[in-house]
């Protein structure tokens, strides 16, 4: 058994070096980054000089730009139109943004939020990091870059954590990490399919459809299955999936011993590849993960969402580093998210010791069907973008971003609650029962 | 000092019940001993402040060097290629001290994991 995990890992070394992955997405190619040295208004061309080199280029300005959209000696992104001709700037975006004490304050209550809540479920922030970081004004990419670069750390102080509590095992996630990272490859390939026949519009109406359709069918049954235990009362019961799965007997069977589960090593397979596919694409690939891991190998909520933080970590790391071989990470957004995110993992993690199984199933699920809201608020724009249907009014569009923006908001917020609540009356359980232990013990 | 006395006052009703052969009341004196001293030095559980003042200082130091070298981070970091490690290794090791002072901050706050 051990030969077969040594040849996982092997093979998880090799394979960037075959083929390159990344996490939430590939790089841009097409961008360029460097400083702008002068403008010449009249021949709307710019002189460029490119990031680590002497000489400079001459840049034309797109059609739709003014030379007052250049900034001349600061560090910009400048992605060309290749359609229009050789030098052509399509967009200019600029790489470092000033920080002020309110984007500061931003980013470390967001990153508290989202790491108590990583430290929970094994997963979450990023989907509302990389959003809130480009509404403070952060472009896509960075914003994407330093998120991943922030994810890998706090996903290993959070494993750590869970792992000397006794709730990750190891092994498992390192199973699972292999193939999720197969899994974003293929989702990369399915997503570059879509882009190249249906544009980009056609790319995140598919992106926003089906993963809403997943999160909330996921999302709804772990729901269900959380609702149930807290009426019934009763602890939580393996699977009858999971009975299922573990009776197949193909080997290499393997053992996990924290996890406590007994199961093929094909069985595996797929929920890291889903795992995988969503994280390319949504960047949360625990919403498969946890749930895949509980309902399908049958391994309880408290050890899944533990493995899930293995899992995040690797891959992040992998990410992180063709992210920062592309040179888009901002370490100071990263290192700002950090300083909360590294605070609320550990608690997050700390109170995952005090509650039921149940209440981790609670707030995944709600976490789940509130980012399925916010999904399912930009599914009408990217129709009218296909059209398909009649272009949005502009209100319309304003408040459906508006929808799609706070409800990122309220799961992280109302998961947030819903753990500071358990945690809360956990402790005074907890307190409580010891009280009780000294009287006894005493008296 | 007033302590040691009520120490020395129990052991010696303890003794003195023993020696009256009331042995079950002597030893309720020496266990009530017992607990009290256990109540009283919980060495095991002591504050980690040494700990949260050294690697909260260290994580500031590193946090006010960041924001002060903006520029000079802001550039050395984006290069691309192997500068890709910049990035990659200062995440690593903020993890390691500013995680160090979160643990102890938290431990300092008294919120500890449920022993099982």
């Amino acid at each position: 058994m051990k030969k077969l995990l040594f040849i996982l890992l092997g093979a998880l070394l090799i394979l960037p070096m075959v083929n390159s992955a990344y996490a939430g997405g590939p790089p841009p190619k097409d961008i360029m980054k460097g400083v702008f040295l002068n403008v010449d208004n009249n021949a709307r061309t710019v002189t460029f000089q490119k990031d680590g080199k002497k000489e400079t280029v001459e840049l034309i300005l797109g059609a739709d730009m003014k030379p007052s959209d250049v900034r001349v000696n600061k560090k910009v992104m400048v992605s060309l139109d290749k359609h229009a001709g050789e030098n052509v700037i399509k967009s200019i975006d600029i790489m470092f943004l000033d920080m002020t004490i309110k984007r500061i304050i931003s980013l470390l209550v967001i990153g508290l939020i989202g790491g108590l809540l990583s430290g929970f479920i094994g997963s979450g922030g990023a989907f509302v990091l990389t959003p809130a970081m480009m509404s403070l004004g952060v472009p896509g990419a960075i914003a994407v870059a330093s998120n991943m670069c922030h994810k890998f750390p706090k996903a290993m102080v959070g494993a750590y954590k869970r792992y000397k509590y006794g709730q990750a095992d190891i092994k498992l996630g390192l199973v699972m990490a292999v193939t999720a990272i197969i899994g974003v490859q293929i989702g990369i390939k399915f997503q570059k399919y879509i882009l190249n026949h249906f544009g980009n519009a056609g790319s995140n109406l598919y992106v926003s459809f089906i993963f809403m359709v997943v999160l909330v069918f996921v999302g709804g049954y772990v729901l269900y299955d959380a609702y149930k235990l807290s009426k019934g009362g009763e602890e939580a019961k393996v699977s009858k999936l999971a009975l299922r799965m573990q009776k197949i007997n193909i080997p290499p069977m393997m053992y996990f011993k924290v996890a406590k589960v007994r199961i093929s090593f094909w069985v595996t397979v797929p929920v890291g590849i889903f795992t995988g596919m969503l994280a390319a694409t949504i960047a949360v690939g625990g919403f498969i993960g946890v749930p895949g891991m509980i309902y399908v190998l049958g391994t309880s909520a408290v050890i899944a969402s533990a493995t899930e933080l293995i899992i995040a970590f690797i891959m992040g790391a992998w990410g992180s580093i063709q992210w920062g071989l592309s040179g888009l990470i901002d370490i100071r957004l990263t290192l700002l998210i950090l300083a909360g995110s590294l605070i609320g993992v550990q608690l997050g993690a700390l109170g995952t010791t005090y509650v039921k199984d149940y209440t981790i199933k609670l707030v995944m699920a709600s976490t789940m069907l509130i980012v399925a809201v916010s999904r399912g608020a930009k599914i009408p724009g990217y129709l009218a973008d296909l059209n398909l249907r009649p272009a949005l009014e502009p209100q319309l569009a304003h408040t459906l971003s508006q929808v799609s923006y706070w409800a990122l908001v309220t799961a992280l917020g109302s998961a947030a609650l819903i753990i500071t609540v358990a945690m809360v009356r956990g402790m005074a359980a907890a307190k409580a029962e010891a009280r009780t232990e000294g009287i006894v013990s005493h008296g | 000092m007033d302590s040691k006395v009520t120490k020395f006052d129990k052991n010696m009703s303890a003794v003195t019940f023993a020696e009256a052969g009331e042995f079950e009341t002597a030893a309720e004196f020496l266990q009530e001993e017992r607990t009290e001293e256990e109540a009283v030095s919980p060495i095991a559980k002591k504050k980690p402040y040494a700990g949260l003042v050294i690697f909260g200082a260290v994580s500031l130091c590193g946090y006010i060097a960041l924001m002060t070298h903006q520029g000079w981070v802001s550039n050395e970091y984006t290069m691309g290629g192997w500068h890709a490690a910049y990035p990659v290794v200062t995440a690593l090791a903020f993890s390691f001290i500013h995680g160090a002072f979160a643990s102890n901050l938290l431990s300092v706050l008294g919120l500890e994991a449920k022993n099982h």
